[in-house]
């Protein structure tokens, strides 16, 4: 496997609250890693802290501890004036183009921004590195004059990859690209995202709540509950095998587009709970329908579940870690219960 | 709520006479006000032609004549020709409005740019530097100053400017608060824009809108403040055809009933402030539509 | 007959642009459907194809420059279109309901939960309060709010996105309506929130014998929750009929695009066609509105394709729609 570009290790991100003396513990020690030509993709519910990791990665946020640490560069706390040669090399997709492009600028200007900051090319060198990144993201030259409010979502969002791709970076955070897009639109850039990976051999951080997307796109996976990492693993095994409770309800709880599919679904009490006061032990203990004494106490570990495939819960030591065949040995104890009842009045 | 996609208006078959009806339409306050203004501004230009006398010239057996064939507008204390000084006045009216104006943008706006996006100590600073310029009385700070400074044209504009500069660096720097969050200030940072770009290549285009009407709204306060001044006798000075100066010299005259000597410039003034007031409030409606449509 | 039929129904924004010249966008072009009480219809498709217009202009909310400019919506056998406020109010609010997106920013921030929940009662019929607060609360409990009592005491703010929608629906169903029109009403909530949410719909549809109308872009939700659905393009109703087989036998290559651009599918079957910026509805194609973007499109395409039924209540306006897709996904491949 190639060396990582980009290495996440315990990277810990608080807010003040809104209230004096509360702090919003958004990320609470989470690792991994960025390799060259392949998606990681981040998944989890609001307050998962998914999007406040990407945006410290592209440190537009200043982590409170930890370390990213990007090729040579401790990138962790440096100022904003070392960090912008760096800036080149690390680009972020936004979810909303609507918003995320200046409703002043052309789309042109907005794409030739990038190359303008970035490198010394004329401008007539710049125009045609426009034209050539604009052709790259499938979005038609006479576009380019018009102003973002005359652009539909997905040419925006075309717009937004062209951006991220002027510099030839290494790494690019995608933070929900695709969700505030028509299904239809959808696809053409979960397809050019990947062609574009397999060009550059850039690697992507791929933020989003939306399940199957993930499974797409990545080849690894990290499930967040609360700025927890509470699962990782390789995109099949996953998907495949969810080792974590939470895993297990969240990849049930995804409503697949055919009808013919038959639900199986473990419906979570409750919501994500606010992340000011975090419950001690397992972040996921008290909405978790496997929880017990101990989820309360220590925070478990991730340990290994298969290879390269790591949880977070003291069930998986014991294997009791699934939800269903929890429930089946539950229905089992109680029919047996019933039984036994039945048998001795009768006899 | 609408669900309605907008994209790819084509401005095909554009025509100036369709583009005044559908302003016109959209907001008849800005139409009239704009209209107004732009008379006042026409008069401005062409006083000299328009007139059929010079302003400061002095027909001395002609003194307080009612208005007539030869003097429209009657000729005041002086026998100078009313209607010719009122005509040349518009000179001093936008003279006075237009660079105060430039120059509360010039000071306002970076302020307010630079104290909205830096935030902190700054913002802290700026802030209360304007809130100690807003809580004088304007009128008499500006009376102060210009008295200790001379009364010239310069100085009436450089202290109306000053003095309204905080009105613009508080709009702009509201503004800059609501949009440094938003997401393509996010993205420009992130594309390793230097601060000096995001301040003005990003952040002013978009905070600026808002102050558009007010710029009208605060020209038409700069006309208003100068004649005021001149009218106390500590702005421009008679016989400059002022209106203000106009108003003060003809005020005498009102009570010995040669009325026309201070009610023409008077008129004048109230239709200039006016029409920029009409403009200010029809510029609001045309920049947001749903401010009109929801009734406020 | 039908609960709810809507039938041939064009809305249209009539405006005039800073030119002064008359532009009018058509957001619905001839929309017709019905909703029966048992049923849950879901309605589909990308934004500016008319969803949420097709609701507003069935509950009499559009606001100028939008209006409805023929067709008819017919509610129990009385027609809505053309009625006074007053008369639709005596409608709207008891018998016919709408909960739509945005959750928080639909409950009045001033009133507590109970007070709202009193006040929708009284605004309909005349009920004491503390029959009112009662009812209120009992409602709260039906729609899977836990201590009921106390949060009637709750202000908006204090709920979470999930507890908001649940009290929306509270409020919706107050005055016992005969149907639920709910526009993306579980967009912004987390999945396993979703899963709640839509579970509750379906017992409370069910077990009051209503009709309800689901507005939603997720072809999930249309899947495992509606009974039949309606896809729309440009404000037209492209494809109708069953669920599934909608799903298995889609006949308007729209339909096709939308299920083949599921990441489900496109991860059996790669990618298949891209889709394309939305119809320009101030200046709408003659003939087939997808025509630009399909790619069976033919000569034929310049003119208005009929409304095909291919099945039990299965009907596609498309002019090839008797030709069987057979696997939608396959069928536009590559």
């Amino acid at each position: 496997m190639a060396e990582p570009i980009l290495q996440v290790r315990n990277l810990v991100k608080h807010f003040p609250g809104n209230r004096p003396g509360e702090t919003i513990h958004a990320v609470n020690g989470v690792s991994f890693d960025l390799i060259p030509g392949q998606t990681l993709g981040l998944v989890g519910e609001s307050g998962s802290g998914k999007s406040t990791i990407g945006r410290c990665v592209v440190r537009l946020l200043r982590p409170t501890s930890g370390k990213i640490q990007f090729g040579a560069h401790d990138i962790t706390t440096i100022g904003e004036g070392q960090m912008r040669p760096l800036r080149k090399e690390i680009q972020i997709v936004f979810q909303d183009p609507y918003s995320a492009l200046n409703p002043r600028m052309r789309a042109g200007n907005l794409i030739g921004e990038l190359v303008k900051l970035h490198s010394d090319l004329g401008p007539q060198a710049r125009r045609e590195r426009v034209a050539a990144l604009a052709a790259r993201v499938h979005l038609n030259a006479d576009l380019l004059t018009r102003f973002p409010n005359e652009l539909s979502g997905g040419q925006l969002q075309r717009v937004c990859i062209a951006r991220a791709l002027a510099t030839n970076p290494k790494v690019i955070v995608l933070d929900e690209p695709t969700s505030s897009l028509d299904l239809s639109v959808r696809a053409g850039i979960l397809e050019l995202l990947g062609e574009l990976q397999r060009e550059t051999g850039v690697a992507m951080l791929f933020i989003s709540h939306d399940l199957e997307t993930v499974q797409l796109v990545s080849h690894r996976i990290l499930v967040l509950y609360l700025g927890f990492v509470i699962e990782d693993g390789p995109a099949n095994a996953v998907f495949a095998k969810p080792s974590h409770p939470y895993s297990q309800a969240l990849l049930s709880a995804d409503l697949p587009p055919d009808p013919d599919v038959v639900l199986d679904r473990q419906i979570l009490q409750g919501e994500v709970p606010g992340p000011v006061n975090l419950p001690p032990g397992c972040a996921f203990a008290p909405r978790c329908p496997l929880a017990r004494d101990e989820c309360t106490g220590a925070r478990p570990p991730l340990v290994g579940v298969g290879e390269n495939h790591h949880a977070a819960c003291v069930r998986i030591a014991d294997g009791t870690n699934d939800i269903r065949a929890a429930q089946i040995a539950a229905a089992g104890d109680i029919h047996k219960k019933f039984q036994d009842q039945f048998v001795r009045r009768t006899t | 709520m609408t669900d309605v996609s907008l994209t790819g208006t084509a401005l095909s078959g554009f025509s100036w006479r369709g583009r005044i009806f559908g302003i016109a339409r959209r907001s008849p306050t800005f139409a009239i006000g704009f209209a107004i203004v732009a008379a006042f501004a026409l008069i401005a230009i062409f006083a000299d032609i328009i007139a059929p006398f010079g302003p400061i010239e002095t027909f001395s057996r002609e003194v307080l004549i009612p208005p007539g064939a030869k003097f429209i507008f009657g000729a005041d204390g002086n026998g100078m020709d009313v209607f010719s000084r009122v005509l040349h006045g518009a000179r001093y009216a936008f003279g006075i409005a237009v660079p105060s104006a430039a120059l509360m943008l010039v000071i306002g706006v970076p302020l307010g740019l630079i104290a909205g996006y830096k935030g902190g100590v700054l913002d802290e600073i700026v802030l209360r530097i304007m809130d100690v310029l807003r809580s004088f009385p304007s009128i008499v700070l500006a009376l102060a100053v210009v008295a200790a400074t001379g009364q010239s044209l310069v100085n009436v504009v450089l202290v109306i400017g000053f003095l309204d500069a905080p009105i613009f660096a508080r709009l702009v720097r509201s503004e800059v608060l609501a949009l440094r969050s938003s997401g393509f200030i996010e993205s420009a940072v992130a594309a390793g824009n230097p601060t000096w770009r995001i301040l003005f290549v990003h952040l002013m285009p978009n905070a600026i809108r808002g102050s558009t009407a007010m710029i009208a709204v605060r020209m038409a306060w700069a006309v208003r403040i100068s004649a005021t001044l001149a009218f106390i006798g500590v702005g421009i000075q008679a016989p400059t055809p002022e209106w203000g100066a106009m108003i003060r010299q003809g005020a005498e005259f009102i009570i010995s009933g040669e009325w026309w000597v201070a009610l023409f410039p008077g008129a004048a003034l109230v239709g200039v402030v006016l029409g920029f007031n009409l403009l200010g409030d029809g510029l609001q409606d045309l920049l947001d539509p749903r401010r009109k449509a929801t009734g406020k | 007959m039908s609960l709810l039929e809507v039938n041939n129904l064009h809305t249209h924004f009539v405006s005039h642009d800073l030119n002064n010249r008359l532009r009018v966008a058509k957001g619905l072009n001839g929309v017709s459907f019905e909703v029966d009480k048992g049923e849950i219809v879901g309605i589909v498709g990308e934004t500016g194809a008319g969803k949420s217009l097709t609701a507003m202009s069935i509950m009499g909310l559009l606001q100028l420059p939008a209006r409805i400019v023929e067709g008819s919506v017919r509610f129990d056998a009385n027609e809505l279109v053309g009625l006074g406020v007053e008369e639709l109010n005596k409608i709207r609010g008891t018998q016919l309901t709408m909960i739509v997106q945005s959750p928080l920013s639909s409950l009045d921030p001033l009133s507590r939960v109970g007070k709202q929940l009193v006040r929708a009662q009284q605004e309909h019929r005349s009920i004491s309060a503390d029959d009112a607060w009662r009812a209120g609360a009992d409602m709260l409990a039906t729609v899977g709010i836990p201590d009921a009592e106390r949060r009637m005491r709750a202000w908006p703010h204090e709920l979470s996105g999930g507890m908001a929608q649940r009290v929306l629906i509270a409020l919706a169903l107050i005055n016992g309506p005969r149907m639920l029109i709910a526009d993306e009403p579980t967009t912004g909530l987390d999945v396993t929130v979703q899963a709640q949410i839509l579970d509750l719909l379906r017992t409370l549809v069910a077990d009051r014998d209503m009709a309800a109308m689901i507005i939603t872009h997720d072809l999930g939700v249309v899947a495992h929750y509606c009974t039949r659905m309606c896809v729309m393009f440009a404000g037209s109703i492209v494809e109708s009929g069953p669920v599934r087989q909608v799903f298995n036998d889609a006949r308007h290559p729209y339909t096709q695009a939308l299920i083949s651009s599921t990441p489900k599918r496109i991860a059996q079957k790669g990618y298949g066609q891209i889709g394309g910026p939305p119809p320009n509805l101030y200046d709408l194609p003659l003939g087939c509105h997808y025509r630009d973007r399909c790619s069976r499109a033919a000569d034929i395409c310049h003119s208005t394709p009929p409304v095909t039924g291919v099945g039990d209540k299965h009907e596609a306006m498309c002019h090839f729609a008797d030709e069987s897709g057979a696997n939608p996904a396959a069928a536009h491949h590559g």
